[in-house]
């Protein structure tokens, strides 16, 4: 008997096609921004609601962003979908800041139509070209056939070795077209040009245990690795047996709880003045995870040139890149770390470690004392950090913006539990914190989440308060108000002998225009009520804007001045 | 000093690669000498052959580090000029006006080991293979005639090196000869 009609298997469309991958791929959830050119995908999803939770947002920007926040609590991709010409432009920024803080992102980009590539049709742009340089990998479709297979290969390539985002460009056509093969997801478990190293090498690994045991000095700089690779447990077995100091860099924070006997606290340009001056008076540095940006090295001339250096670090590009390793070791951290703790000798560090009490206690006096306890009538960031950290008890999710409150989060949050910091680091992103907060609520709803933002960098985002609104998820909003694009002025207080340059705002009724999208809140500038208004933002089941008025021309310190070695740290 | 640098890049053929590879240049600030991308023997496997002079060989160690990290690379090696053997094409467009001076054929062939390749009315085409400074050398002797038009291919090179190509390549991969 021949076979009837029905025996046949039906044939996806492009569209249906990648909807079907994401499901298969494990997808719930995709930020997005429909329009022209990614239309037949949105018409595809909109039979796939029950599987795929689709996030509107308000600007493309905030896509990208809100995947971000997601990817990093998740450690999987985060996944948004925007249409051709501006809606891929507009996803630029934040593919940027996803590839330098190796964030595993997969955007799906709508594109015109085949026949029209290259005749600057209605929308069109060479995304591919512009995304190039910013994404792990990008590839444009032009054939429904090919979808389920570049999409398990996104995912692959994003999700692991050193994570990133990746871009898919797909022709309008392409989507609407029907595949004239039977769909068929397998996800791809190996490519033959990209072989991330995961297991580091014996010979490296005993060459790493070596140096170590022969250390009297050795200090630990913990990165993003190890929240990337979930290796926080085996840091923690790994310094509790060689009783190594830890510094955790600015996306590595919440690597090691902050109240761990060996955490010294982080180095870098506004790091601690421990964590950074005896960066030059170890004998063994050990970099985990971290890829020795020069917001952590300052003079590279001058950077620990007395350490032998033990670099850990899944992509081999990093290593030697900025700081020549003695004995680098190629994988990712959990697997080098479990490698390593069986080789490492038990010791005890007491002397050393009691070096960096000395600083701490220097800084304490001359820095956090006046941020915390002072006697001016002006809220201070640092005291508002500080309290928000006590009452969260050091367990919420912190997603800061760029600047000035981004540091002084860092400084004063005291974080306990693991993977509990998202930050623009490499890009410094303004305008991060908002969305990447919601994205991270969304992944990790039972979680509190708050976001730390200037005045500056909130109104580049504004707009996805309507997102936040939209969705009722509770994101604790903070914004430091000083009036100011803080960092900038600092520097040019600073450096630029006090010439204030377009840094000044006139800032709208915050409180008013979070109203206006249905989000309450309020604003609070007595010092005497930070702690009431504290506790209103906290207890809140809904989301909640609370703007606090600080100082106007505080300062952040210590500071390294950019390009300055990490031993002449200014306190004051 | 400068010092001249052959880098080859094996890749899978890709659409838009050597966008990707010539980004990385780009972003250092490095010129590209000379540029040439082939087929392979193994079928799917393209080579570029990039020539850079550049004086810090750890800045060329690191490139080379950031092109192995493209998804779609295979392999790179970075050769000094007496790791590889390599040679150039040029081509060479020489007037010969009815009663200007003919040039010197048995010279051409026999002390410049160049060929005329073409016979035009009143030119010639002469084809010289060597390395950049033979062909340097061959272009100084053929200015007494006027040179319509000269150019010059990239530079092509093997490792000095018994192992084949395939021996370089992930071993999984099915790279069947063309």
């Amino acid at each position: 008997m021949g076979q009837t009609q029905s025996d046949q298997p039906t044939l996806l469309t492009g569209a249906q096609a990648i909807m079907q991958s994401l499901v298969e791929q494990g997808v719930t959830t995709i930020f997005g921004y429909p329009g022209g050119a990614i239309m037949p995908t949105y018409d595809a999803l909109y039979d796939y609601q029950d599987q795929l939770h689709h996030i509107l947002v308000r600007h493309e920007q905030g896509a990208g962003h809100a995947a971000q926040g997601y990817a990093r609590m998740l450690n999987k991709a985060g996944v948004c979908m925007v249409t051709s010409g501006p809606g891929a432009t507009n996803l630029i920024t934040p593919i940027a800041d996803a590839m330098l803080d190796s964030t595993p992102l997969v955007c799906i980009v709508g594109q015109v139509r085949g026949n029209l590539l290259g005749t600057d049709a209605f929308q069109e742009c060479d995304v591919i070209g512009m995304s190039m340089p910013v994404t792990k990998w990008n590839y444009q479709v032009v054939d429904a056939n090919e979808i389920p297979e570049i999409m398990a290969k996104a995912f692959y390539i994003a999700e692991t070795g050193r994570p990133g985002p990746v871009l898919i460009d797909i022709t309008r056509t392409a989507q609407s077209d029907k595949m004239t093969i039977p769909f068929e997801y397998k996800p791809i478990k190996s490519l033959v040009s990209y072989k991330p190293r995961i297991e580091p090498k014996a010979e490296h690994v005993e060459a790493a245990a070596k140096l170590i045991n022969a250390a009297k000095k050795p200090y630990i700089l913990a990165g993003h690795g190890v929240l990337i690779s979930g290796a926080e447990q085996e840091l923690n077995d790994f310094v509790d047996k060689t009783g190594i100091p830890v510094a955790t860099t600015l996306l590595g924070m919440s690597a090691m709880d902050a109240d761990h006997p060996l955490y010294v606290g982080w180095p870098g340009m506004h790091g601690n003045y421990g964590a950074n001056v005896l960066t030059n008076s170890c004998d063994v540095l050990i970099a985990i995870g971290m890829r020795f940006d020069d917001r952590i090295t300052g003079d590279l001339a001058s950077y620990a040139k007395q350490a032998k250096v033990v670099h850990i670090e899944i992509d081999p590009s990093e290593v030697d890149k900025n700081v020549k390793a003695d004995a680098p070791v190629i994988g990712d951290a959990k697997s080098a770390l479990k490698a390593l703790l069986p080789l490492v000798n038990k010791n005890e560090h007491t002397e050393w470690r009691n070096e960096f009490k000395k600083y701490d206690a220097e800084e304490y006096e001359k820095i956090d004392k006046k941020d915390i306890f002072h006697d001016g009538d002006k809220i201070k960031m640092g005291e508002a950090v500080h309290m928000l950290s006590n009452k969260t008890k050091g367990e919420a999710v912190v997603v800061t913006d760029v600047g000035q409150h981004q540091m002084v989060t860092n400084r004063y949050y005291r974080f306990k539990k693991r993977n509990s910091i998202v930050t623009s680091g490499g890009a410094g992103t303004m305008g991060f914190a908002l969305p990447a907060a919601f994205g991270a609520k969304v992944a990790l709803p039972e979680r509190e989440v708050i976001a730390i933002i200037g005045d500056g960098g909130f109104q580049m985002t504004l707009q996805e308060l309507g997102t936040i609104a939209q969705s009722g998820l509770p994101v604790k909003i903070i914004i430091l108000n000083n009036n100011f694009l803080g960092m900038v002025r600092q520097w040019q207080e600073l450096f630029h002998s006090r010439r204030y340059s377009f840094v000044e705002l006139q800032n709208p009724d915050f409180i008013t225009i979070a109203k206006g999208f249905g989000i309450d809140g309020h604003k609070v500038e007595d010092r005497a009520e930070l702690s009431a208004s504290l506790d209103t933002l906290l207890n809140s089941k809904t989301p909640y804007l609370l703007e606090i008025v600080c100082e106007k021309e505080g300062n952040v310190f210590p500071m390294v001045p950019a390009g300055g070695s990490v031993t002449n740290v200014r306190l004051e | 000093m400068l010092t001249t640098y052959t880098i080859s890049v094996f890749t899978t053929n890709t659409v838009g690669l050597l966008n990707r590879i010539t980004i990385i240049f780009t972003r250092r600030r490095l010129n590209i000498e000379c540029l040439t991308v082939s087929e392979t023997e193994r079928k799917g496997v393209s080579r570029f052959t990039i020539v850079i002079r550049n004086e810090n060989r750890e800045f060329v160690e690191k490139l080379v580090r950031q092109i192995r990290k493209i998804t779609d690379v295979l392999a790179v090696f970075g050769y000094l000029d007496d790791e590889i053997v390599f040679n150039e094409i040029a081509l060479f467009k020489i007037a010969t006006p009815l009663h200007g001076e003919s040039i010197d054929v048995k010279t051409i062939n026999l002390d410049w080991n160049a060929k005329v390749v073409h016979w035009g009315l009143e030119y010639v085409v002469v084809e010289k293979n060597g390395t950049e400074d033979e062909i340097h050398e061959f272009y100084t002797y053929l200015k007494k005639w006027e040179i319509l038009e000269y150019i010059k291919s990239g530079r092509v090179a093997v490792g000095k090196t018994e192992k084949g190509l395939v021996a370089y390549l992930p071993e999984e991969g099915n790279w069947e000869i063309v």
